[in-house]
């Protein structure tokens, strides 16, 4: 074995390649080429107006997009100095969950478990495991449906705007909701004892960890950076002041660096960090999954999705509690355009995203800025990958390379987002 | 015996290939009718050598994509192009406009990068298309249609006509009478005008139908005392293929 190469790692978001270099069993170098060819946002949004920002940068990405509306409109607001209403603040966290449930369920059975199967993917499962397959459609169908109930679409929601949203669904389409969810605790927490029963590499990242925290939450919409080891937090807007980006040579993708250190984002980092702040359903899971409170097994990132699920179900349909019971408009309310900067942040399914612009005097943006979840985690994740190979190189061939793949797709990576 | 599909994609953001897991009432019926061969986002394995039907999300933007493209058009009997991005360069292609060295230099202070330069374009500015799903994502319930078209070998019907007379339908007051400037009027129609349902005017993520006028369009535009340039500043965020050649 000298030099091998993966391909286009399947079941991941985007094309990317994993080159290893092995002598007399040694691994002499392992990254990962990200081969997406490089997209501009950043540069394609300048010239654009404000309110157009959100609808290009959703194009980032076409899992996370409402993220990418929610966090573009977040920064947008504090560059123009926009304060919405609470209900404003309560639909969008209902839009970004429902990306949430759709994409666990998505990475957790569609292109993580077929790793932990043995089968190429998770279609052959309808006939062996049918209970499996209609759990995971019925997981992300229920996601799909709150997105679009509160986005208008799935995919690229649309009524979400700069100050509040231009429609928001009636009292009892809200209040179906509320229900459906709380019937996917129990499917939630079955995915939770499902991925728990799969055995996964003992290994521990050497990379800071970063989330959001806020006081009254679970944070995914609200809230400061913390980093765990460092132990300071700091306001998520101001995200260009502490995390560093360097070009490297071997891909489209920047690296990110926190403190010197190379950093992890996600599911492991935001329980560690934002664990008390589970609810009943989440403390379940967490139990359920057997995973210790101070994990840092970038392998957990898959059981901890699910531990989020069974956490955001219960979450959202008390939001939806909340937004029956208290009236008050999702209208977008009235500004005044003029010149300005503001950063915003929230939870993606795979991390924590940013964005901040700056607007001229008619709202004419002047300079765009995008971190996304894997462009943050990609530097770890070579770290990781350095780390690991080793570990694993007297392995079979193939299995060796599973299990490399296996750790990438832990990471829930979304390469086309990481090129923006 | 079942067609052997495939599933690619190019520069893209996936989501259209996310709106095809999504059509999870349908998919296992799909699956039971076709031969699934490659689908880098679910399953493990490389393209095969041989296929019948190829469905194509992303613009072309490399020359390994273009390389890749012409392979596929002389092994698949149905390319089927998904999305704004396949079917009009969609918001990649936004990247064409000005000057691709200053991109380069904003966004990576112009140091080298791993994969040379790029000319995002629709991908029938490189082969020919059979069929297409427009729209930025694709609508699950249109791309069932459209795959089952391609499937019995009808020939491909998507609406040549813009989508003014969805918003009747609908009943949506028009934006030009609230003071706003909605692409609809140039849109091909197809997606229920779905966005101006939900209050937002259209921005033409289905690209400008073959029936549309624009000389009409801008002169609507000056009669409702608005500024006709803005019809194409709107269309440069999905449509900027049409004008700026490769």
């Amino acid at each position: 074995m000298a030099r091998l190469t993966v391909e286009h790692v399947a079941r991941i978001e985007g094309h990317g390649n994993i080159s290893v270099d092995v002598a007399d069993g040694v691994v002499r170098d392992i990254h990962m080429d990200i081969v997406e060819p490089a997209r501009f946002f950043e540069s394609m949004v300048c010239g654009r107006r404000f309110d157009e920002a959100p609808l290009i940068t959703s194009r980032i990405c076409g899992i996370c997009s409402p993220n990418h509306v929610v966090t573009s409109i977040k920064a947008m607001e504090a560059a123009l100095g926009v304060e919405v209403s609470e209900r404003t603040k309560l639909l969008r966290k209902l839009l970004v969950y429902g990306s949430y449930l759709q994409n666990h369920a998505t990475h957790l059975y569609i292109l993580a478990a077929p790793d932990y199967v043995g089968l190429p993917s998770v279609f052959p499962l309808a006939e062996s495991a049918p209970e499996l397959v209609v759990r995971a459609l019925r997981l992300k169908k229920l996601g799909n449906d709150l997105t679009t109930a509160t986005g208008g679409r799935q995919v690229h929601p649309v009524t979400a705007v700069v100050g509040g949203f231009t429609s928001e669904p009636e009292a009892d389409i809200l209040a179906g909701f509320r229900d459906k969810l709380l019937g996917v605790v129990e499917d939630a927490l079955s995915t939770v004892e499902l991925f728990a029963s799969f055995q996964v590499p003992e290994f521990a990242t050497s990379g800071e960890m970063l989330a959001l925290t806020a006081d009254d939450d679970y944070a995914i919409y609200d809230g400061d950076t913390t980093a765990l080891d460092a132990g300071w937090r700091r306001p998520a807007g101001e995200y260009r002041s502490f995390i560093h980006e360097d070009v490297v040579g071997h891909s489209n993708a920047k690296h990110a660096t926190v403190d010197g250190r190379t950093f992890l984002v996600g599911s492991v980092a935001r329980i560690d960090i934002n664990a008390g702040k589970l609810n009943d359903a989440g403390r379940r899971g967490l139990s359920l999954s057997g995973v210790a409170l101070t994990t840092r097994n970038p392998f957990h990132m898959n059981v901890l999705q699910a531990v989020e699920l069974a956490d955001a179900s219960a979450r959202c349909a008390g939001y939806i509690e909340r937004l029956l019971e208290m009236g008050g408009s999702s209208r977008p309310v009235q500004f005044h355009i003029r010149a300005g900067e503001g950063g915003g942040a929230t939870e993606a399914p795979r991390g924590t995203l940013y964005h901040s612009y700056a607007v001229d005097d008619d709202g004419i943006i002047v300079r765009g800025d995008v971190i996304t979840p894997t462009a943050q985690n990609l530097a770890n994740l070579e770290a990781d990958m350095r780390a690991f190979a080793p570990t694993v190189v007297d392995r079979e061939q193939s299995e060796f390379t599973t299990l490399v793949e296996e750790l990438v797709r832990s990471y829930d990576p979304c390469l086309s987002c990481s090129v923006h | 015996m079942a067609p052997r599909v495939v599933v690619l994609s190019l520069a893209s953001d996936f989501g259209c290939q996310v709106q095809i897991t999504n059509m999870t009432d349908q998919i296992l019926d799909v699956l039971g009718v076709i031969d699934l061969t490659y689908w880098q986002l679910a399953t493990s394995g490389h393209l095969p050598a041989e296929y019948d039907v190829a469905i194509i999300e992303g613009a072309a933007t490399t020359d390994e994509h273009v390389a890749l493209l012409k392979k596929v058009r002389e092994t698949a009997a149905a390319v089927v192009a998904i999305g704004s991005c396949a079917n009009i360069g969609g918001v990649p292609a936004m990247a064409r406009e000005g000057d691709l060295e200053e991109r380069y230099a904003t966004v990576y202070g112009g140091a080298a990068v791993a994969v040379g330069r790029i000319m995002p374009r629709p991908i029938d500015a490189v082969i020919d298309v059979d069929y297409r799903v427009p729209g930025g994502p694709i609508d699950t319930p249109e791309f069932l249609r459209v795959l089952s078209k391609v499937l019995q070998g009808l020939k491909d019907d998507t609406p040549d006509k813009t989508m003014c007379a969805s918003c009747k339908l609908n009943e949506t007051v028009c934006f030009f009478d609230q003071g706003q400037v909605c692409l609809g009027l140039v849109t091909r129609s197809g997606c229920a005008a779905r966005c101006p349902s939900l209050g937002r005017p259209c921005t033409g993520c289905r690209g400008v139908a073959p029936d549309a006028n624009l000389g009409s369009a801008r002169e609507i535009l000056v009669r409702y005392g608005q500024d006709p340039d803005e019809l194409d500043r709107l269309l440069r965020i999905y449509n900027t293929s049409r004008e700026v050649p490769v």
